[in-house]
């Protein structure tokens, strides 16, 4: 059995990883972070001081938005092959990648229009940035569904030797939880909460993160041990 | 094949397992999200935030600023983002369905991208519009105006993604020679399709009938939309109930056949 192209699939997503930390690097902004009570002249100031780190990010978000996709599809492969009644999981699993990515890279091209022209009116910067954390959060359903979608399948996995351990589902689960308190963002402008807070932003960036991370070993481990064709029940 | 423990033989004999040991649990589980989910939408739609029926779009400044100003709206974006993931659920049952069908796997391909814009556009869109101006009423009132055209058009006024879908799901089922569902819901769902049609003119007017709230937009579109939704969930329910257990993908016969390729291809 082939399972190269899975494998070349896969190794996109540490490619994000290392492009991720070159930004982090290359363009200081994500350690400067613009608070929900700042004014619109404020906001606007902050869009003319780092326009062209806030570009740097959005192009490099851009391509890592993307460049996330492969990863869920090996995914959803690798689901499809365990083989529930039907592949009503793994379909609800792809329509979450496609909105939640999309809303991802939207919430990009928001920052990234503020910075492009920051002498707009302010007025107008502060929407685009309300606009760009707006989209950064609405992907918190649909993620947190995708992993509700596959810890289901694997919980009903009837194989004897089941695709995805079972720890795979908890871990699933987990993340999930940890994804839940981004959406209460819209309601705080300050605290824990508020979009800059410790529990919407650093725990979900960094279970975001951390997820990625071991799917990709856990995709690694399982696509490796594949032995039969995909039998794609797409 | 042993009968597991727990369960018991129906009059044919065949084991009857309980709902939760039933091989149909992962469509179960889906399909009755469905109802959660419309429950839900409906509830954070009409009494929570009153979004919905929608506000007139001739309403003054001032009566769209007294809108954003309503004390539910952000709660309503809370739930709406966290339940965002049970949309594309609900229109994976339906592709479940479609794949049933004898047609051609394009027509799920395509019912796939359109659900896909569907729900970005009619969902998230509307979603961070109303809750944008609700989180920061101090916009100029030019700006909440424009928020409010935004979300209400987008909710309404989303036409292409979802005549797409209908159209694929409708045209499935009258194509459709294994009868999975009756042929007469596939013409119903064409007409499904054509109340997207008529919700085109609220891109041109501000005013009744044919505004975003307009009777001859708004309210007929709801009037075909709301039975239709309650009778072919029906009868998806029937199909799944009918589904016989040996064209389920975890079948006992198909898993043996799985196995044997597994053991064949293994060194």
């Amino acid at each position: 059995m082939n399972t190269r192209g899975q494998r070349i699939l896969l190794w996109i997503a540490p490619a994000a990883g290392a492009l991720f930390l070159l930004a982090y690097f290359l363009f200081p902004i994500f350690s400067a972070s613009l608070s929900p009570t700042q004014t619109p002249d404020e906001i606007a100031a902050f869009f003319h001081d780092h326009g062209s780190g806030i570009l740097g990010v959005s192009v490099m978000i851009n391509l890592i938005g993307g460049m996330l996709i492969p990863l869920f599809a090996v995914t959803a492969v690798q689901m499809s092959r365990i083989g529930n009644s039907s592949p009503v999981f793994t379909y609800s699993y792809i329509l979450c990648v496609g909105i939640g990515t999309t809303a991802f890279l939207l919430a990009d091209y928001c920052w990234g229009i503020a910075a492009y022209r920051p002498d707009r009116n302010p007025q107008l910067l502060t929407l685009l940035n309300d606009m760009g954390w707006f989209l950064f959060t609405a992907p918190v359903g649909t993620i947190l569904m995708q992993n509700l979608c596959l810890a289901l399948a694997i919980y009903l996995d009837t194989r004897a030797e089941p695709v995805f351990p079972r720890w795979v589902a908890h871990f699933n689960v987990a993340t999930a939880v940890l994804f839940v308190p981004g959406a209460f963002t819209f309601l705080h402008k300050t605290g824990p909460l508020a979009w800059n807070g410790i529990l919407s932003f650093d725990l979900r960036v960094l279970t975001f993160a951390a997820y990625v991370a071991v799917m990709f070993f856990v995709l690694l481990r399982i696509v490796g041990r594949q032995t039969e064709d995909v039998e794609l029940r797409l | 094949m042993s009968v597991p423990a727990g369960s018991f033989a129906s009059a044919a004999g065949v084991p009857v397992r309980p709902w939760y040991r039933s091989r149909k649990l992962d469509q179960w589980i889906c399909f009755w999200s469905v109802p959660f989910f419309y429950n839900l939408f409906g509830l954070v739609f009409v009494p929570l935030s009153s979004m919905m029926p929608p506000k007139s779009p001739s309403a003054s400044t001032q009566q769209i600023v007294g809108f954003f100003q309503g004390d539910h709206l952000l709660i309503a974006c809370v739930i709406l983002t966290l339940s965002l993931g049970l949309a594309p659920v609900s229109n994976a049952v339906y592709l479940t369905q479609i794949k049933r069908m004898s047609v051609s796997p394009a027509f799920r391909v395509a019912f796939l991208g359109g659900t896909v814009m569907g729900a970005i556009v009619g969902m998230t869109f509307p979603l961070f519009c109303f809750g944008l101006g609700a989180f920061r009423p101090g916009y100029d009132p030019a700006v909440l105006v424009m928020l409010y055209d935004f979300g209400y058009l987008a909710f309404i006024g989303s036409l292409g993604c979802f005549c797409v879908t209908w159209a694929m799901f409708g045209l499935a089922i009258i194509l459709d020679r294994n009868r999975i569902l009756p042929k007469w819901l596939g013409y119903y769902t064409v007409w499904q399709f054509m109340s997207e049609l008529m919700a085109a003119p609220i891109w041109l007017t501000q005013s009744q009938p044919f505004g975003w709230n307009g009777v001859m937009t708004f309210w007929f579109a709801m009037l075909v939309y709301v039975p239709w939704q309650f009778i072919i969930y029906v009868w998806i329910y029937k199909a799944i109930k009918r589904q016989p257990e040996d064209e389920l993908d975890n079948a006992p016969s198909r898993t043996r056949v799985r196995q044997r390729d597994t053991a064949g291809a293994a060194p």
